[in-house]
């Protein structure tokens, strides 16, 4: 396999949005290119990635919609839906192209928009990734499926919801100091749970899960280039490098794995990424996980390799995983206050994560950054890929 | 659906498997009779969701997984005020939900 | 008001005695204290200068919302509403949302409209609640009429409360099917809907005593949820 860089990364503002879902991805493409400053090296494949615009939007075929948005023509197109793994699926494809030699510039692209229609039907259209006869059904929304491991986790490892908490209050923190962030609103531990008026605050949303423990609902798009050694070289710069990717699946409905609170699919994701990157959990310096909802962090960072399994809170706790942590998880804000356009958001994630390798973060920048580690989590862990960057030179 | 919930056994190795597979998760068999899914068991987790679809006009809905006494586990709703990990429940079936005109029937626990 | 003329009396509805509303101090998540408190005639025209940029802001049905709100508390300041209240949520004295209703007779009390101008807060729910407090707890009513004009408000009071059809008395609002809340309901909900406490300092008293407007154009962007642009 041929390595493979990337050379420039871009995304929108996220939240909600009046722009079309064209819009949105020409955006945040035309931000990426011009981060990688590509003079006339040409875009050989655009790859979108996207899990609602069928349904949503009304518009399908959205990798060959982007080439005419950004006339690359006659450049390969390919649309990638792969529920909320979407966007780190499509550059892993991206990347496969590039590291087999059929390409040398990918454009990876993802893009959401889901405000436009009402948040039940939101809801139900990320539902839809569900088993159909087993969960979807019965009322099933991945807040529910959360909800379910959420209670599972927390009684096993003895994870109270103060943690969760924390989880919220860190990532909105952070949010509140990236200019992209859907919610850039700071939150304290009274006001979303000791109070008495916490219980308004912070309805209930799939208990023991309230609305500061799960992701809004957001428009958006992420993009990135990636580009061959080749070009790395003639674009010159800094150099980022896709050190391993990682996937892996699992059971479609939740309560048929042997041990629901076993992210599995994200330990073997997690293996063959650090794996093929030739690296351990241990040298990386900025992580950001799919906190969906907030127990998804505490459970992904131990899944990851960060913490032993049943540990992850009392990292937290202990104050490891802040930006001026040890180990800092989420400086973006995560899913919880970044916001979460579903197929843009594995994608936005390793944008995050390139910005932190260049040391372009400004206040949320993380210390010398050099390892990065991604995990985007699909469908309720049945699909998860995971990613390792590592900044070279 | 025929108002029952079905899982299969494999023809060779005998695993239940919940929801059905084209494949035998455990073998790799390609043939299966169908077996009712049902009877007792035990909570295993459960939420109260108020993040649902349009179709549902409650409040909330109790969602929950529970392991049966067979060792299959299920999704289901569960139809108890005072839920608990743990708890002793068995399967009824009932409308889990209206899609337009149509009922859909599926697994409810109710303690016993 | 000593001196109004006899049609000016003949026009005006008759006006049953109110209670005030006990203004009262609630924690939201960000850690922010929002005063509630009732207000008075004479703030209408600073309320009003908040609303009315908010007349074409079509996202969320603002619009809608905020030319009657703009109409209800035009009668109120000029007398041809009978028996309306308006209350409004104070952030470090900030305008950060606004409700009304009225009161249809001594029984039934009639909610207007919520508009939240600080979004993401709650703000709205809490403001709903304090009039529903209003209604039934402080002016002893047993029933408040209520509409929704836009799915958010759907989805916040009918759902949440949960209210309870009553699809025959159209509300006054051009005809919108009406839901009831009823005192009982609202003492169930009460524990999980209504927040706050009192009685607010006297620094809080102070600082919330005058209203500020945010710029328009945070409230525009505010409500629209529009951020300045990237790049
Ligand atoms: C939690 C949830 C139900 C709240 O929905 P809601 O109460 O209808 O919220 P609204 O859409 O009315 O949002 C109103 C404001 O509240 C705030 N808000 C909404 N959800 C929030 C959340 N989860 N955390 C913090 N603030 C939130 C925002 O400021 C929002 O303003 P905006 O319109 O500018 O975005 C919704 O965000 C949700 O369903 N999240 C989960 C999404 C999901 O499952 N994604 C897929 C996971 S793989
Ligand atoms: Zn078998």
């Amino acid at each position: 396999m041929k390595p493979v860089y990337i050379a420039g990364a871009g995304m929108t503002q996220f939240g909600r949005s009046e722009w079309t879902l064209m819009q949105l991805a020409s955006v945040a493409s035309l931000a990426a290119l011009h981060h990688a400053n590509l003079g006339d090296i040409r875009v050989d494949g655009v790859v979108v990635a996207n899990m609602g615009a069928a349904r949503v939007n009304r518009q399908t075929a959205l990798g060959s919609a982007l080439v005419d948005q950004l006339a690359l023509y006659p450049a390969t197109a390919e649309s990638v839906e792969n529920g909320p793994a979407s966007g780190a699926s499509a550059v892993k494809i991206g990347v496969q192209a590039i590291a087999s030699g059929m390409a040398d510039v990918v454009l990876v692209t993802g893009v959401e928009r889901m405000r436009v229609v009402n948040g039940l039907e939101g809801t139900d259209f990320v539902a839809s990734l569900s088993h159909p006869e087993a969960e979807y059904i019965y009322g099933v929304t991945l807040p529910a499926l959360a909800g379910m491991f959420a209670r599972l986790f927390m009684d096993k490892f003895g994870v109270e919801r103060k943690h969760l908490a924390m989880v919220a209050i860190k990532n909105h923190e952070n949010a509140a100091k990236n200019p992209y962030a859907h919610i850039q609103q700071t939150v304290t531990m009274e006001g979303i749970l000791t109070l008495p008026e916490a219980a308004v605050n912070n309805p209930p949303i799939a208990e023991p899960l309230h609305m500061f423990d799960c992701c809004p609902v957001s428009d958006g798009a992420a993009s990135l280039v990636l580009v061959s050694e080749d070009v790395a070289a003639k674009l010159g710069g800094p150099k980022v490098r896709v050190a391993g990717i990682g996937q892996a699946t699992d059971t479609h409905a939740v309560h048929e794995r042997e041990d629901p609170t076993d992210l599995k699919s994200v330990r073997i994701a997690a293996k063959t990424a650090f794996d093929r990157a030739g690296l351990k959990p241990q040298d990386v310096d900025v992580v950001e996980l799919h906190d969906a909802f907030t127990i998804l962090e505490i459970a992904e960072s131990e899944a990851s390799g960060f913490f032993p399994r049943g540990e992850g809170h009392k990292a937290l706790e202990r104050g490891e995983t802040r930006l001026d942590g040890a180990l800092p998880i989420n400086p973006s804000g995560g899913l919880k206050a970044k916001g979460h356009p579903v197929g843009a958001t594995g994608v936005a994630q390793l944008v995050e994560l390139v910005w932190q390798l260049r040391g372009e973060c400004d206040a949320r920048q993380v210390k010398d950054a050099k390892v990065a580690y991604a995990c985007n989590f699909g469908g309720f862990g049945n699909n998860v890929v995971a990613s390792v960057l590592q900044r070279e030179a | 659906m025929s108002g029952k919930v079905y899982g299969m056994k494999c023809n060779s190795c005998g695993t239940v498997s919940y929801p059905k597979h084209a494949v035998c998760p455990d073998c790799r068999n390609e043939r299966f009779e169908e077996v009712a899914i049902g009877g007792e068991g035990k909570v295993l987790t459960y939420t109260d969701v108020y993040a649902l679809a349009i179709e549902y006009e409650t409040r909330y809905l109790r969602l929950a997984i529970v392991e049966l006494d067979d060792g299959i586990r299920v999704t289901g709703q569960l139809l108890d005020d005072e839920p608990k990990l743990g708890m002793r429940v068995k399967t009824i079936l009932g409308t889990v939900r209206q899609s337009g005109e149509t009922a859909i029937q599926g697994l409810q626990f109710v303690s016993v | 008001m000593g001196n109004i003329s006899e049609l000016e009396v003949l026009l005006r509805p008759p006006a049953m005695d109110m209670p005030v509303y006990p203004p009262k101090a609630i924690t939201l998540a960000s850690g922010e204290t929002m005063v509630v408190r009732q207000v008075a005639r004479e703030e209408v025209p600073t309320l009003l200068e908040a609303i009315y940029p908010l007349l074409w802001v079509e996202r969320d049905f603002y619009d809608i919302v905020a030319a009657r709100l703009f109409g209800e508390l035009l009668a109120y300041k000029r007398y041809r509403v009978k028996d309306e209240y308006v209350l409004v949520g104070l952030i470090d004295g900030v305008l950060a949302g606004m409700v009304n209703g009225r009161l249809v007779d001594e029984k039934t009390g009639m909610s207007y409209h919520t508009l939240t101008i600080r979004r993401g807060l709650r703000v709205g729910s809490h403001l709903f609640a304090a009039k529903m407090e209003y209604h039934i707890e402080h002016c002893q009513q047993e029933e408040v009429l209520i509409v929704a004009e836009s799915p958010i408000g759907f989805r916040r009071w009918m759902i949440e409360y949960p209210l309870e059809k009553k699809f025959e008395v159209q509300h006054e609002m051009g005809g919108v099917p009406s839901w009831l809340l009823p005192k009982d309901v609202y003492y169930a909900a009460k524990p999980r809907l209504v927040a706050g406490h009192r009685p607010i300092s006297d620094e809080l008293m102070k600082s919330s005593a005058t209203i500020i407007l945010p710029e328009e154009e945070t409230v525009v962007r505010q409500v629209a949820g529009e951020k300045e642009e990237q790049q």
